[in-house]
């Protein structure tokens, strides 16, 4: 299930592999040490302070301003067909940081260091397979988020 | 226990070697360090191999060196981090020698890059950086560093022209470098026009793929001082690690483990950056040549590019001179062999055989090596006499 | 694991002893009904309403619409009835549109408005042929691309399209009808694929034989031999089939999707 996450996966597996399925869903999660409460994001399984193994998902707002972006002109394998494109640095609101594409309501000539910025969970909507990724937008962009399901 | 001295150094020639095998360009490298060391190869109590493994087709490159070397049965290892391997295997020799396991050492630092095909080459660029998070959106070695590029940009006020200016210094070097890859001078107008790779970095921002080897041969205080004054000494080893993701480390404008192991290495060997005439820095890319000034403590932090503008690094000023062997940038860049000719280069400077390189009065030096993006950190301090 | 709120029946109190009732999670949801004024459609929307669904009713004729939307209301549903031409794409948007805004959104499209303009296909027209065609499968297209358009963006949806088993199995004099379910149900599957990774399931219910005004037209002899074809000896009522509507958008059938279900009495096994 964490091979949903990305244009393309390297990791099929992961214990916190939820993570994607929440993605899907519109949530984006963290991980809180359920023995110490260190937060994390990106979200881990195993707490780098305490070493406890017990953790929980656990949604973040998104909320952040961009650290610093690159626009990739010379694309790795797997990533011919979309470039050039912006990655950007994100510093959250309620803590860590996060790597994701330059979304359509921030054009490249407009992403300044510092700006304030909404991070949107995405589904690669045309095809197929489910493959899952997040958007770094201007704030107050909005998105759906399936409701909650029992398990 | 004491001092470990390096004996004898080679240093092959970089480039595009589609004229031999990983095996046949370690030996290039050698039999240049075994002639100038002059021991015999009987001598030699172990080998550590520095080389980047997913480049090669044969599995295990270690073993296949040693046996063409002809040094069975010696113990070998190889020794990985990453662009840093060359520096790591330097360590490991010299934790081998101070334990009082080994006497005389051999590190080899070779790699062939140009093995692979596009494709391939292609897919191992897109996971450099941590790929549970990052790779997945595509970041590459030249996207982490035009990060961090964009970042010291947006901090300092450094310009664009000023990282390329340590792309001209560093080809200016390179064209008196018969070892490097590239033998040409490049002027700013050529360096600002060429294509961009990740902005703000283009072309003449970014060091490139190559094949090549050098080699070292390091031995114990008293097997050193028996080969007379040629000796130059490993005084100060200092190594750190950070994050490999940018997503857990603080800021992105130097490297913190740089700082961590060039504070250990100036320790170790009883200097100050002041002390330092001549260095070899990792110029993966120019901004990484910038931020090692400041890092190296050469410089404050956010004056690298005033420093260059100024032409501090270049032989003749008051502050140590950096890369005049051409750098990264010039030589090419065959990962695990980076770090051992890096110190080919000080071993030679503090020699004062370096021509119309050479820096006067070149009493200590230093290496820098860096692997990935700098989630591996080895600073090397070197004295004559 | 039975989720929580399940309570086992004839044990709360307040039960009929004609059974009880299970939460199947449609209140408050918003359904659009197809073909909903009569027959097949008209007890879709009555059902949907008492499980505590708002309907919209879209039929071609408004007055009808609007009769079945009193109905509904009569239940203690919100219901709106528009006239419609599903044939017709701008309208069906705009319906949709108007269904979104007055009943505060859409979680539930189900296409059921079908023609039929029987003849031996060496006899058919083109207006026979293309009449069909258009109400049965670019309506049935129009009202999912439309609500697909909503559903995708909140992540959640459910689509029931009425085929019939004459689609799953040759007709004669049916050409253009046997065409157009045939159709429905192609669609059906790859809407099913197209918006599975949305919460979206796309399902498709195939009646035989329903007790209906479209049947009366039906010659009696031809209605003889359709009973004799089921096994259970009898036609689906309206509210058999709407019963399954209910079921397939409801939270139970949430892992179906991309199905076909005869519901004909075993008239073609």
């Amino acid at each position: 299930m964490f091979g949903w996450f990305g244009k393309v996966s390297f990791v099929p597996f992961s214990k916190v592999q939820a993570f994607a399925v929440h993605l899907k869903d519109g949530r984006l999660m963290g991980s809180r040490c359920k023995s110490c409460g260190l937060t994390n994001f990106p979200p881990r399984a195993d707490c780098p302070t305490c070493m406890s193994e017990e953790f929980e998902l656990q949604e973040i707002t998104g909320r952040g301003t961009i650290y610093t972006y690159t626009r990739i002109d010379a694309a790795p394998s797997g990533f011919e067909d979309v470039a050039p494109y912006t990655i950007a640095v994100v510093d959250l609101e309620e803590g860590g940081r996060l790597l994701g594409w330059l979304g359509e309501t921030i054009p490249p000539e407009e992403i300044v260091v510092g700006m304030p910025v909404q991070v949107v969970p995405r589904l690669f909507e045309e095809i197929q397979e489910i493959r899952v990724h997040y958007t770094v937008e201007r704030p107050g962009t909005t998105w759906g988020k399936a409701p909650l399901q029992p398990a | 226990m004491g001092r470990v001295g390096i004996l004898g150094v080679g240093h092959g020639r970089f480039g595009r070697r589609s004229d031999a095998t990983v095996q046949e360009l370690a030996f290039e490298a050698f039999r240049l360090a075994m002639a100038d060391a002059g021991i015999d190869r009987s001598e030699i109590d172990a080998s550590v191999v520095a080389a980047v493994p997913e480049y090669h087709k044969q599995r295990s490159v270690a073993g296949a060196v040693q046996e063409y070397l002809n040094l069975n049965p010696a113990p070998v290892w190889l020794t990985e981090v990453a662009c840093a391997s060359g520096s790591a295997a330097v360590r490991t020799a010299w934790m081998a020698i101070k334990s009082g396991v080994h006497k005389v050492v051999a590190v080899i630092g070779c790699q062939k890059m140009t093995e692979l095909s596009t494709p391939e080459i292609l897919a191992l660029m897109g996971r450099v950086g941590e790929v549970q998070w990052e790779s997945v959106f595509g970041t590459t070695f030249p996207g982490y560093y035009a990060m961090f590029a964009q970042r010291h940009m947006h901090e300092f006020g450094t310009t664009h022209e000023q990282m390329l200016q340590v792309a001209v210094k560093n080809h200016f070097y390179g064209a008196k470098n018969a070892n490097a890859m590239f033998q040409k001078a490049i002027t700013m107008e050529k360096a600002l026009a060429s294509d961009s790779v990740s902005t703000p970095l283009c072309v003449y921002d970014c060091c490139a793929n190559a094949d090549g080897a050098a080699c070292l041969i390091l031995a114990d205080e008293d097997r050193a001082r028996a080969a007379g004054d040629r000796v130059v000494w490993l005084d100060g080893l200092g190594c750190a690690s950070d994050s490999m993701s940018v997503l857990r480390r603080g800021d992105l404008v130097g490297l913190k483990a740089v700082s961590e192991a060039a504070k250990q290495a100036y320790r170790m060997a009883d200097v100050t950056p002041a002390d330092i005439k001549v260095a070899e820095v990792h110029d993966c890319f120019t901004i990484a040549e910038i931020m090692a000034y400041e890092d190296l403590g050469f410089c404050d932090k956010g004056e690298g590019g005033r420093f260059i503008e100024e032409r501090k690094p270049y032989v003749g000023s008051s502050a140590p001179a950096v890369n005049v062997d051409g750098g990264l940038k010039a030589k090419g860049h065959p990962i695990g062999a980076t770090g051992v000719s890096m110190t080919c280069e000080i071993v030679k400077q503090l020699r004062g055989d370096c021509g119309e390189r050479q820096v006067p009065d070149a009493d200590v030096g230093l290496t820098h090596n860096v692997g990935g993006i700098g989630q591996y950190a080895f600073v090397h301090v070197l004295r004559r006499g | 694991m039975l989720p929580k709120d399940r309570v086992a029946c004839g044990t709360r109190a307040g039960d009929s002893e004609s059974g009880c009732r299970v939460d199947l999670g449609l209140r408050n949801k918003v359904a659009v009904v197809t073909g909903g004024a009569r027959g097949i459609g008209k007890a879709i929307a009555e059902s949907l309403a008492i499980e505590g669904a708002a309907v919209a009713i879209f039929d071609r004729e408004g007055p009808s619409a609007q009769e079945a939307a009193r109905a509904v209301r009569d239940l203690g549903a919100r219901a709106i009835g528009l006239e419609v031409d599903v044939s017709k794409s701008e309208a069906v948007d705009a319906a949709v549109a108007a269904t979104v805004k007055e009943l505060g959104g859409l979680h539930v499209m189900v296409c059921n408005a079908g023609i039929t303009r029987d003849g031996p296909s060496w006899k058919m027209t083109d207006a026979q042929w293309q009449s069909v065609l258009d109400v049965n499968l670019n309506g049935y297209f129009y009202c999912n691309r439309a609500a697909a358009r909503v559903f995708k963006d909140q992540k959640q949806g459910r689509i029931v399209n009425v085929a019939s088993i004459n689609g799953l199995r040759g007709k004669f004099g049916q050409a253009n009808y046997t065409a157009s379910k045939g159709g429905v149900i192609a669609l059906s599957k790859t809407l099913a694929k197209e918006l599975g990774k949305f919460n979206v399931n796309v399902n498709v219910v195939a009646p035989g034989m329903v007790l209906t005004e479209m049947m009366a037209a039906v010659p009696p002899e031809f209605q003889a031999t359709a009973l004799a074809e089921t096994v259970l000896g009898r036609f689906a009522t309206p509210q058999d089939v709407a019963e399954l509507i209910v079921f397939l958008v409801s939270d139970r059938a949430r892992h179906v999707t991309g199905e076909v279900i005869k519901i004909d009495g075993g008239q073609y096994i």
